[in-house]
């Protein structure tokens, strides 16, 4: 009797899983055209697939182990299904590898419902709840309803109430399977992943690649928004990739924001948009709370504002202004969905279209335009902290083998003491270098996180103007933001350069035998890694081979590398400056002080700045430049 | 904007760019001892200020061009000879180096020297005055003379130049020859060079001539002049905007360094380097009268002793450039503190004058408060790094300022230290001092150590006496004691200290004793303390007597203070009598005779009074010392050797396991001296523990 309904019900789910499809499909398409080249994507789906995301998702071993058996035992499963049940094709083989492909579902079923009897915080509950249930009843239905195909047990066994109970537990387990998959269940992040793969709008990150410079506005198409302020102003992959979230909340466990008890929660903020895309209120969340804000009070729909005004929408404002763009959340997602890029396309609305940039930040950009600086310096003063240096400038000797990029911290006294280590290095090693003096202006990196694309475009494009009058070999600087945007950001702008990390260039220097240093006599110390040289351009070795070569004992924190803490200095947070609970620098320091190190060495003027002002005691913040240059042997270079 | 931006904006003068606004300007070091000849001490001396961040040193103070203006005196530079050039590219790299930038002043002194020593010179003057402050006479200036020491300028210039300095600052202030022809008070000349203004600005003008012509325009001249002589017959304020004006004009001149005050009286001299009586910069508004005038950037030092003060006047606009010399006497590394944000560790210039006192002895020039300065040649640290030997345990007796250094030493070299102090309060005999009138600033040495101590962790326990029981209770390594003494009032039975006829001065700065109606202050030190009880008397409206069986009252004051005193002195009508003796105090009734003695001729003579005070120095305190000495390692002794070779003690090779220790005493408590002294002793022994 099941037999004849079997393949009933498997096509029904299959017919109206498509129509879901076809609905969902379109309401990713109300988003903006995106040049995504969909054959191809879907021919390197599998692959992205199987190497790439599962890279991310195995640095989890129990659930990467726990997705493959399911998983893999479901789309195995699924085949089988519609060939032995649905088609009835008469193989025992089939039903062998069926109930292999069931047994291995059940299998991770069980860790899958293990996982949840105590789930940790940052999971989703409410029908991901449901979701192990819906797995047993799936792959023990269909394990069952196979047995007779492997002649194990007689075709017809059990009589008609057990017919119906398994077919009532075998309609549960294709619900959520089938239609929960386009319908918008739990198991949509199968179907919405697997397209979010294949019609990903960062392909380079595919392969091993990086990208992380942040993608141009055109800001000469008259009748484009500037930003982004419905969910359909979005591009259509990236409504897509919002659809992809599992809701694992592993962005939500790497926020330094969330953690500080700002109002933002990156997974929350993805499900919000999925929340706008197909419309409705955020009271189906069953994940954390944005910290300080209540759940259930905001609404959306595609074609409605995000950002709320007087209270209607689906987020207010502060919640994009508490991100410092570190990309944890980014570099920790298994579905490699694109937060900050999200986030700053609604940012460039608040400041574009509504000039909305809060606190500091209007006088930021304000002193942006008017001074080329963040901070309303003379321009002219930007080589003031040289002027003993007499450092050969561009405009003088039109070429150079390095030009020294000094960055905004030129400005600033504490930084310039980084500057000037560097430039002991850099003489010590008889490096030919120049600056552009006080033809340097700002590289744009807080412009364009403060979402205002045409300072930061203004300013890429006058900084390429005046890189393109001079030769140089390659640029150095000690800020990994004007690294971050002069290697991979200006490209979009003309500007294509060589460009190297103070630490990754001394490192060179180092290794080929131009420096040479004094035995270190201070205790242990523990090297900061900054998110804009860390995540965004994957320099974690440079810097502690080189405290390494100096003698330094190392000790890393426990989030370090790609799991480095941010500063909470980035994307002009600490201008914006949404409250919290507590301050991320503060926490970070705490990750520093349970090195025990004496010291902690960092990277770039902005984290040395956030760190500093943590109150003491607390080990000593010390760039990386400042340490090297301590240790040089070298005693005829002073300064 | 930074808090002290103003202070770091570079600034071009003439060609040169200086990295920042402050100057250690021109002051005699007194330590160019190799016949005038700039030394190894000179030249570590400026770089220290370079590596400290200075942006530029004005060098030599009264650096001589010609051989006739004697220079043995204040062992200052001598230009008039080829041979300083050498002598000069080795200052001029040590500071280069280090991205500072370094001139000098060149001057011919004229009638301000002295002419009893060395060549026996002639001193020269316009019209042959004597100059009251250095007592001296001079013959009237003949015209050859005046060619021959134009020329003598022009040649200095060259020498300053080939040397590879930056600059060289003509000085035409503190009434030398520039300003003695200047001011009409000592220019009685009728011929060209006096007379009309144009014929007493004619020596400055030809020599400012002559020596632009030998350098060229690319090497920096500037002028020090004053901005008001303060004479009723002398140069005016106006007088200076037109002198001042009538120079720039040439556009000959790259800069002016401008300061309040003549300075060829006791009184005058007193304005010229404020002590710590002054209000801050007190003479600015003259300085920048100046600035109105002239177009050339202007440089203004006098009582500008911290990093606020500084960017006030830079941010308003007073001033170019600010000089804060003393305040680099006192901490080298002020610059580099202010850029690291390290403002507390500023050791800030109390305005003790010490310094400059010692100058006008012929002694070097050392700050009262940093032990270190000036001695830089000889290995002594102005920062002190950790020890990589042992740690050690230090306890610390005492809170003045012999034992306060003594314990930031040791916990600058990672030590574990404890300090005792009796009293509530750090300081020991500067908190003493710091209540008299206008010294209250001699606080400002104790407060640099209290939060220096504090930053170093070391454990301070105030309020506690410490015994032979608890520093062993501690079970130290070392034992430092720095206890002092007491007042030495009982050095002659007759007067009558065990029956309470007389007080000590400390009883009655402590507040301990209230001040009498009619009060003797009888001083035998001669120095600041008796001065200083004598005016914490009068101020609280006693009748004030201040015997002294020394030459005068204030005798060993220096030069710079003791004016300052007699300033507030004489208006509250204290009588300051020499040369008596006290002899005997009794009582008779409700009042006290005082019998003093004649040193000279042995005649006595009475004062009726209701308070003797008696200043007789300090008698060390040596009870602990003999009680820890037999127990002690080294027994107490240190090697002098060691010490004066600024080495490490020998007997701190030996282990100071368990209950053994080495035992050290410093400052007043071996003998009575003063505050530098009991600094001193603690770094050079300290800084090798």
């Amino acid at each position: 009797m099941l037999n004849q309904i079997l393949p009933l019900l498997i096509f029904g789910a299959l017919l109206v899983a498509v129509i879901g499809a076809v609905k969902r499909v379109k309401l990713w398409r109300n988003g903006r055209p995106a040049k995504v080249p969909i054959l191809a994507g879907l021919a390197a789906m599998p692959r992205r697939y199987l190497v790439d995301l599962h890279h991310v998702v195995a640095r989890d071993k129990y659930i990467s182990n726990t997705h493959v058996a399911t998983g893999g035992g479901f789309v195995l499963a699924l085949l089988l299904i519609i060939l032995v049940h649905g088609l009835q094709l008469n193989s025992q083989f089939l039903a062998w590898a069926l109930l292999a492909a069931t047994g291995s579902m059940f299998v991770g079923a069980v860790f899958v419902a293990k996982r949840r009897v105590q789930p940790p915080s940052r999971l989703s509950k409410g029908p991901w709840m449901r979701l192990p249930k819906s797995l047993f009843a799936f792959s023990l239905g269909f394990f069952l309803v196979t047995l007779p195909a492997t002649g194990l047990i007689p075709v017809e066994w059990g009589g008609w109430l057990v017919a119906i109970l398994l077919g009532a537990v075998i309609l549960w387990g294709l619900s959520e399977m089938l239609l929960g998959m386009t319908w918008g269940g739990p198991m949509k992040h199968a179907f919405a992943g697997a397209l979010h793969l294949a019609f990903h709008r960062r392909a380079e990150r595919f392969n091993g690649g990086r990208s992380t410079g942040l993608k141009p506005l055109n800001l000469d198409k008259e009748h484009e928004p500037l930003g982004v302020n419905q969910p359909s102003e979005f591009t259509w992959n990236q409504l897509l990739g919002f659809d992809a979230c599992v809701q694992c909340g592993r962005c939500e466990s790497v926020c330094p924001a969330f953690a500080a008890g700002q109002p933002l929660n990156p997974k929350k903020l993805i499900q919000d948009m999925v929340v706008g895309l197909a419309g409705g209120t955020d009271a189906g969340y069953t994940g954390s709370a944005y910290p300080g804000k209540t759940v259930g009070e905001h609404q959306g729909g595609p074609f409605a504002s995000i950002i709320a005004q007087e209270g209607q929408g689906l987020l207010d404002a502060e919640t994009l202004w508490s991100c410092t763009t570190c990309r944890a959340c980014v570099e920790e997602c298994p579905m490699m969905i694109e937060h900050v890029d999200a986030i700053v396309d609604m940012r460039r609305h608040l400041t574009l279209e509504r000039g909305a940039t809060p606190n500091k930040g209007s006088e930021v950009i304000d002193n942006l335009i008017a001074t080329d600086n963040p901070n309303g310096f003379n321009p002219q003063s930007r080589m003031n902290w040289a002027a003993d240096l007499s450092l050969p400038v561009l405009s003088d000797v039109k070429r150079t083998d390095v030009l020294l990029w000094m960055g905004d911290g030129a400005f600033d006294m504490r930084n310039q003491r980084s500057l000037r280590a560097l430039v002991k290095i850099l003489r010590a090693a008889k490096v030919d270098f120049a600056v552009l003096g006080n033809e340097e202006r700002d590289s744009g990196d807080v412009a364009r996180r403060l979402g205002d694309e045409a300072t930061f475009q203004r300013l890429a494009k006058e900084n390429v103007t005046t890189l393109a009058q001079y030769s140089f070999r390659s640029i150095v600087t000690c800020d990994p933001h004007s690294f971050h945007v002069l290697k991979n950001e200006y490209g979009d702008f003309g500007g294509r350069y060589v460009v190297y990390h103070h630490t990754t260039y001394i490192n060179q220097l180092r290794q080929i035998g131009k420096l040479h240093f004094a035995p270190y006599k201070g205790g242990s110390v523990t090297y900061h890694d900054p998110c804009y040289l860390g995540r965004y351009n994957g320099e974690y070795e440079a810097p502690r081979d080189l405290l390494k070569a100096a003698g330094i004992t190392l000790v890393d924190m426990e989030r370090s590398g790609y799991r480095s803490r941010c500063c909470g200095g980035g994307g002009g947070a600490p201008i914006t400056d949404i409250p919290g609970k507590q301050r991320i620098p503060d926490m970070r320091m705490d990750d520093i002080r349970s090195t025990g190190a004496e010291r902690v060495a960092v990277g770039c003027p902005q984290c040395t700045a956030m760190l500093e002002g943590v109150v003491e005691p607390r080990p000593e913040v010390l760039d990386i430049a400042e340490i090297i240059a301590n240790q040089l042997v070298d005693e005829e270079v002073t300064l | 904007m930074s808090q002290f931006d103003a202070i770091f904006q570079p600034i071009e003068i003439g060609k040169l760019t200086i990295r920042n606004r402050v100057v250690s300007t021109a002051h005699a070091e007194v330590h160019a001892t190799d016949g005038g000849m700039t030394t190894d001490r000179y030249v570590k001396y400026y770089e220290e200020k370079a590596k400290g961040g200075c942006g530029l040193c004005i060098c030599g103070g009264s650096s001589v061009v010609s051989i006739d203006s004697p220079q043995a005196w204040w062992s200052s530079v001598n230009l008039s000879t080829d041979r300083i050039i050498p002598h000069f590219q080795n200052l001029a790299d040590a500071v280069h180096k280090h991205g500072g930038k370094i001139m000098i002043q060149i001057t011919h002194m004229g009638r301000r020297s002295r002419w009893d020593g060395y060549n026996w010179s002639t001193l020269l003057s316009p019209s042959g005055i004597r100059e009251p402050v250095h007592r001296s006479t001079c013959k009237t200036i003949e015209p050859e003379e005046i060619e021959r020491i134009i020329g003598d300028y022009a040649q200095a210039a060259r020498r300053a130049k080939e040397g590879g300095l930056d600059g060289v600052e003509l000085s035409a202030v503190h009434q030398h020859l520039i300003d003695q022809f200047w001011s009409p008070r000592v220019n009685k000349r009728t011929d060209e060079w006096g007379g009309s203004f144009e014929n007493r600005m004619r020596f400055g003008m030809e020599v400012l001539k002559a020596v632009r012509e030998e350098v060229g325009p690319d090497f920096v001249v500037g002028m020090r002049i004053c901005g008001d002589e303060f004479h009723p017959d002398g140069l005016t304020h106006e007088d200076m905007k037109q002198i001042a004006a009538y120079y720039d004009a040439t556009g000959l001149l790259d800069f002016f360094g401008v300061i309040g005050s003549g300075c060829d009286t006791h009184n005058t001299l007193a304005n010229v380097i404020p002590n710590m009586s002054f209000p801050p910069e007190p003479f600015l508004h003259l300085a920048s009268g100046i600035k109105e005038v002239v177009k050339v950037p202007v440089i203004h030092a006098q009582n500008i002793k911290d990093p606020n003060q500084a960017q006030r006047i830079l941010e308003g606009g007073y001033v170019d450039m600010v000089g804060m010399t003393r305040a680099h006497i006192a901490d080298p590394h002020i610059i580099a503190k202010i850029k690291m944000g390290q403002i507390d560790q500023i050791r800030q210039c109390v305005g003790a004058n010490y310094c400059i006192d010692r100058q006008y002895q012929g002694l070097d020039v050392l700050c009262i408060q940093n032990a270190a300065t000036s001695r830089e040649y000889m290995g002594l640290p102005h920062i002190i790094e950790k020890t990589e030997g042992v740690i050690r345990k230090v306890v610390v007796v005492g809170g003045g300022p012999a034992g306060m250094e003594a314990a930031r030493v040791a916990a600058e070299r990672g030590h574990s230290v404890v300090l005792f102090e009796g009293q509530a309060q750090l300081g020991g005999q500067i908190t003493l001092a710091a209540k008299a009138p206008q010294r209250d600033q001699m606080a400002g040495i104790t407060r640099w150590y209290q939060l220096e101590l504090a930053r170093l962790n070391v454990d301070v326990r105030l309020n506690s006496f410490a015994d032979e029981h608890t520093i062993k209770a501690e079970q130290p390594d070392i034992v430092i004691l720095a206890v002092g003494g007491k007042p030495f009032i009982d050095q002659f039975p007759e007067w009558g200290a065990e029956e309470g006829l007389v007080v000590s001065s400390w009883d009655i700065l402590d507040g301990k004793v209230e001040p009498g109606k009619n009060v003797l202050v009888y001083d035998t030190i001669c120095e600041f303390s008796g001065m200083s009880v004598a005016d914490y008397l009068s101020e609280k409206g006693s009748q004030v007597e201040l015997v002294t069986d020394d030459i005068k009252p204030g005798a060993a004051v220096g030069g710079t203070t003791f004016p300052t005193y007699y300033r507030s002195l004489y208006p509250k009508e204290v009588i300051m009598t020499s040369d008596l003796a006290l002899h005997k105090v009794y009582r008779e009734g409700e009042q006290l005779i005082a019998v003093l003695e004649n040193e000279y001729t042995g005649q006595l003579e009475e004062r009726v009074v209701d308070q003797v005070v008696v200043e007789n120095g300090v008698r060390p305190d040596e009870a602990l010392y003999y009680a820890l000495k037999p127990q002690s390692l080294n027994k107490g002794q240190v090697d002098i050797e060691a010490l004066y070779a600024i080495e490490a003690q020998p007997s701190l090779q030996t282990s100071t396991q368990g209950d053994d220790f080495l035992l050290f005493r410093l400052g007043d408590c071996t003998a009575p001296r003063n505050t530098h002294a009991a600094i001193y002793d603690a770094l050079r022994l300290c800084k090798d523990f």
